[in-house]
């Protein structure tokens, strides 16, 4: 099959050809049919969910019979209402909706999870995650070398929808080779027409010579990424508008909730049968470090409310076989609370991965409360792990090649 | 040598294209390719356009004339001397912002305040270094309240060009960034981490010349500070020094013990050759390009250390080196949503009603003024320009053209492309564009949308 880069190339020069739909978009919105969900029904699906500003993982999943937890959660300390999981464990109170997942078996914990010599910093120490790469860069992501995979085996449905995020960026763990694409909305996701006298003028083959000529004129890197950008974008705009634009969300999602919002467009897109393969969302706002209770517990209940709608959702139109959500935050947070009822940042935090593909249960090994290192979780699970286990076991990736190592890979997922 | 380069790009161009396809369209992608494309620089007025882009937010064409009639160290002059400039007029049109009721204005009232200096003031570098702290020296909505923010902003347009200890020492007693960063609760017994750290890993010396000890030993140094008034956080734009908060006992932060204030802290910080470095790069890459030269970032450091840490120093030594009107520096920068947005209102002309639409229009784009995506700022540059955004971009100047419709000047489409893109497009997009004005008579609007939507226009 054609690669995407053999695609783009070969785009190039029709192009410039001035035909009313440039055949470079005929070729996309077939290649996006064929990649309906009926086609290619083995195809899966990885939603990341990203927390970001570190999640307090010691009262997300909550070792509520550890003396050592109360002492060190004076203020914080969840004491009422914790959904337990065994005699030890249990999860916040507002995650009911994860809760009622567990019960199902389609629920999996990874405890500790984190890498050697932590990084306390938010940035370095999300680069370390986006790129599974102890170091950090600015390198493709993880699931961006996933991507340039599919597109090297030929599994590429050659459109810019494989990748998606939420969003007016896309996140650096969908940096690849190949077009990822940030929505906001599918609906405004079009150069607006312009109307003179009633009649629409073309101004889409006018823009792609002005860009096709920059790509030579202009400076690198900008003269190519521009060419490039518009291309996608209006390869992307054409394949959603050739869709059955008719998708109605089968559960309710909450109002005036971002990550709900998120959720919803990622729903819509992979419903709409636009080839996603990988999607991503985030939900901020986790660097509690004054008066964390109230933020924290509003956070979660967001979390769950909206990852309980997007299954829902998701079930009703038939893809809930085919989705794996899995959460992520850049660390957890010190053991010991500051004197500011916040918790300053940590290290070692527990990992979500939701949905029918599951093997429900807990994994790895809940990180000793009293043998810390500096005030701080020693991890238990390397990341890297975590990400094998997914690669290999759900997404049938080289997970050593991908990741440049061999990690243990968990039983976390059904064949 | 520019002879011999795009000679060489010629037969090149004519190589990779011969096999593609017909004779008319390799000629075109050649001549794209051989254009003089930096030649802008060499022109007085291409100077003073590049300037004005990057010093401040793009100019009308009368600006362009006046500047270009200067030399260029009399632009520099003109452009770092603001305090000499009267802004009364646009201190008068600006509108009065609701800052007496209790929760203070609105988001979007602050915001299109702002956007409106951005376009109207007779300061432009003011505006601009206000932005360039506010993308630093972070601070937002998500958790300050728009009264703080608004005081902020009024702090770092104070302090635009200030001695950076001073400005530090401000900025660690604002309220804004005390509530972004926790200051405000950060008291003797109850350290904080989260200024101290952020402090040190993005505003003076970056990750690796600190250890996890000195972010612990400087949090107590930062006690004492509070919010005046106390339970309504977000809504208090006075600090002060409370004594009983203040953890008076000996620090040791690098290597030196003591009774620490915040204040020494910072006076440890800004004098590290890691800061200068840092910050130096940040305001090279700001005006001039990214990842500059070694020896320019150490000619900077120089110039910062040797002025007592004034960064006015700083700045008008970017303005006074050959690298800024350089090759390299042409076209090197993305405009960021506010640069473009700001641009296309000040070059174009724009009424009172322009602001709020405008203001709405850059959150698609990739950024809302006072909601940095987090403590580092936006990521800029090239992540500015993705699918998502450059729609946005495109269809922003549609609709900003749409708006004027009625009250846009009659202008030439070489008067549009001077003013807008120093009058240096790809022969095939000037060729575009002419097609187009030729085809839709008289439709300023469309023509005006047209040029907004270059590739060129979407670079500084």
């Amino acid at each position: 099959m054609f690669s995407r880069r053999d695609f783009m190339r070969q785009g190039l020069l029709p192009v410039f050809a001035g035909s009313a739909v440039p055949s470079v978009f005929a070729n996309g919105v077939a290649a996006a049919a064929a990649d309906s969900p009926n086609a290619t029904p083995n195809d899966r699906i990885l939603v990341l969910v990203q927390l970001a500003g570190g999640n307090d993982g010691l009262n997300t999943v909550i070792p509520f019979q550890d003396a050592a937890y109360h002492d060190a959660r004076p203020t914080l300390r969840q004491d009422q209402g914790v959904l337990t999981l065994n005699q030890q464990l249990g999860l916040h109170p507002n995650l009911k909706g994860l809760k009622a997942s567990w019960d199902a078996g389609q629920l999996a914990i990874v405890q500790g999870v984190g890498y050697p010599n932590p990084n306390l910093s938010h940035f370095a120490s999300m680069s370390i995650w986006e790129t599974a790469n102890v170091t950090g860069g600015i390198g493709d992501g993880w699931l961006g070398r996933y991507l340039n995979y599919l597109d090297q085996v030929g599994e590429s449905p050659n459109h810019a929808l494989e990748g998606v995020s939420a969003g007016s960026l896309v996140p650096p763990e969908l940096r690849s080779k190949i077009p990822v694409t940030a929505l906001q909305s599918l609906k405004t996701f079009r150069l607006q027409p312009v109307n003179e006298h009633g009649t629409q003028v073309d101004i889409e083959n006018p823009l792609m010579k002005f860009y096709g000529a920059f790509k030579t004129a202009g400076p690198a890197p900008f003269g190519a990424l521009l060419d490039t950008t518009l291309q996608e974008a209006l390869q992307a705009s054409h394949a959603l508008q050739a869709t059955d634009a008719s998708y109605q969300a089968k559960a309710t999602y909450p109002a005036n909730s971002p990550i709900a919002s998120s959720l919803k467009l990622v729903a819509e897109t992979i419903v709409s049968g636009l080839g996603v393969r990988v999607a991503h969302v985030t939900l901020g706002g986790f660097d509690n470090h004054a008066r964390e209770k109230p933020v924290h517990d509003k956070l979660l209940l967001d979390l769950d409310v909206a990852l309980t709608a997007f299954m829902q959702d998701l079930q009703g139109h038939g893809f809930g076989d085919r989705v794996l959500v899995m959460t992520w935050s850049e660390f957890g947070r010190r053991v010991k609370e500051n004197g500011s009822a916040g918790t300053d940042h940590g290290t070692a935090a527990p990992m979500f991965l939701l949905g029918a593909p599951v093997k429900g249960g807990l994994y790895g090994q809940q990180p000793s409360l009293s043998a810390l290192d500096n005030g701080n979780l020693k991890f238990t699970t390397d990341f890297r792990s975590v990400y094998a286990s997914v690669l290999q076991g759900y997404l049938k990736a080289p997970a050593s090649d991908l990741l440049g190592g061999n990690y243990e890979i968990l039983p976390l997922l059904k064949a | 040598m520019l002879a011999t380069g795009a000679a060489g790009a010629t037969a090149a161009a004519v190589a990779v294209l011969w096999k593609g396809t017909d004779l008319s369209q390799i000629l075109d992608r050649v001549r794209d390719l051989t254009h003089d494309y930096q030649g802008a620089l060499s022109t007085s007025r291409g100077r003073a356009a590049h300037l004005l882009r990057r010093a401040g937010f793009g100019a009308t064409s009368k600006q362009l004339d006046q500047y270009a009639a200067m030399t260029t160290s009399a632009m520099t002059q003109a452009v770092m001397n603001y305090q000499l400039t009267s802004n009364a007029g646009l201190e008068a049109n600006l509108p009065t912002l609701d800052l007496a009721s209790a929760k203070g204005p609105s988001a979007a009232a602050v915001q299109s305040w702002w956007l409106q200096r951005m376009v109207q003031s007779a300061r432009p570098l003011e505006e601009k270094m206000t932005l360039f702290w506010h993308g630093l020296l972070t601070s937002g909505l998500d958790k300050s309240g728009t009264e703080q923010m608004y005081t902020q902003n009024q702090l770092f347009r104070k302090m635009a060009l200030a001695n950076f200890d001073d400005l530090l020492k401000a900025v660690s007693k604002d309220p804004a960034m005390m509530v972004y960063l926790d200051t405000e609760t950060n008291r003797k017994g109850k350290p904080n981490e989260n200024y101290a750290r952020e402090l040190m890993e993005l505003f003076t010396t970056g990750i690796g010349h600190y250890t996890e000890d000195d972010v612990r030993e400087s949090a107590r140094a930062f006690t004492g500070w509070t919010l005046k008034g106390g339970t309504q956080l977000r809504y208090t734009s006075q600090s002060v020094f409370v004594p009983r908060y203040f953890d008076s006992g000996q620090k040791t932060f690098m290597g030196k013990t003591g009774n620490l204030t915040g204040d020494d802290i910072v006076e440890m910080l800004v004098p590290l050759r890691a800061t200068a470095e840092r910050l130096t790069t940040k305001l090279f890459t700001f005006f001039a390009y990214p990842n500059p030269e070694p020896a320019i970032v150490q000619h900077l450091a120089d110039t910062f250390q040797h002025s007592r840490y004034n960064v006015g120093a700083v700045v008008s030594e970017i303005f006074a080196m050959d690298a800024f009107y350089s090759p390299k520096a042409y076209r090197a920068l993305v405009k960021s949503p506010a640069e473009l947005v700001a641009a296309t209102l000040r070059s174009t002309g724009a009424d009172a009603k322009a602001f709020a639409p405008a203001n709405t229009a850059m959150g698609p784009m990739g950024q809302v003024l006072f909601y940095p995506p987090n403590v580092a700022g936006w990521p800029a540059g090239t992540s500015w320009i993705n699918s998502t955004t450059l729609l946005s971009r495109i269809n922003f100047a549609n609709a900003a053209a749409q708006r004027m419709r009625a009250s846009l000047p009659t202008q030439s489409l070489d008067q549009l492309v001077g003013t807008l893109v120093d009058g240096n497009l790809s022969p095939t997009t000037r060729d575009g564009l002419q097609a187009f004005a030729n085809a839709h008579p008289g439709d300023q609007a469309g023509l005006l949308f047209m040029v907004m939507a270059t590739p060129e226009f979407q670079l500084s």
